[in-house]
């Protein structure tokens, strides 16, 4: 039990990092794994940093 | 070298020497120093900066930076940061002395997720996206009395999250905290079928977000 409080305080903990604050513009872009994940203001991964320039691309 | 930044702080002495504090303007950033080659997925340094930033918070209230803005010196965290000084002055001014909570719910039908096979155009799949999460509702006397349970609150807002959960974030005076978490304890009394998550204290988030202004 204490176990599964102590990972759901990590969980809360690392959402508010990566899902919430100031963002800005331009520099909201980290990597997991091997792909670059793009950011955009509203709190949610839409898109994958290679999907956009191969549709760019097109 | 470069720096990771957490927040923007109204005084030096609210982040050394627990980060890294950068001048921009009249305030200051707080950041964690790492390598220029040293990726920001890195769970070790996600880890840290997370400590950093609870460890921050104790130290004053500061306007949280979302994970992702680095900067290698004053100059290119000034220029980055530039349009947002004057703003960001103002609400740690006027909200020094308060923090922020949140009730994270589940809701009771959460929406389906759209498939993103069956739209032809990424526009289309994120308007459906933004209408199944919008669409994510909880019981109206639930509602009513979270809202009476942080009726300590300066300011208060609903946000839609996704489709499976909804959120009240509220900015409470810091010395209101702990009858925040005794009116949540209360509240899970009160509705043990309804599964949400107190969360706090955390720093200026939704309140310093411009998105959600």
């Amino acid at each position: 039990m204490a176990d599964q409080i102590e990972e759901l305080a990590l969980l809360e903990t690392l959402d508010h990092l990566l899902d919430r604050g100031v963002v800005i513009a331009g520099e909201a872009v980290i990597s997991i794994g091997d792909v670059d994940l793009l950011y955009l203001g509203l709190n949610i991964v839409l898109a994958n940093v290679d999907a956009i320039i191969r549709t760019s691309q097109k | 070298m470069k720096r990771v930044v957490i927040g923007a702080h109204l005084r030096r002495e609210d982040i050394e020497p627990l980060a890294d504090a950068i001048r921009v303007g009249e305030i200051f950033l707080s950041g964690v120093m790492v390598a220029d080659d040293q990726p920001l997925s890195d769970r070790d340094l996600l880890l840290r900066v997370a400590r950093t930033r609870a460890a921050l918070l104790d130290r004053g209230t500061f306007i949280a930076i979302r994970y992702g803005l680095a900067v290698t010196n004053e100059h290119d965290a000034a220029s980055k940061c530039a349009a947002h000084l004057s703003r960001w002055r103002a609400l740690l001014d006027a909200h020094s002395n308060e923090v922020e909570v949140t009730l994270k719910i589940a809701v009771a039908s959460p929406q389906k997720r759209p498939d993103r096979h069956d739209f032809k155009l990424g526009a289309d799949y994120l308007r459906a996206l933004y209408a199944a999460r919008d669409a994510a509702t909880v019981d109206e006397r639930f509602r009513a009395a979270a809202e009476h349970a942080l009726s300590e609150a300066t300011r208060r807002r609903w946000l839609h999250r996704d489709e499976a959960s909804l959120e009240l974030a509220a900015l409470v005076p810091r010395d209101r905290l702990e009858a925040c978490f005794a009116a949540a304890a209360d509240l899970k009394a009160r509705f043990p079928h309804i599964p949400f998550l107190f969360s706090g204290p955390w720093p200026l988030e939704v309140f310093a977000d411009a998105d959600h202004e």
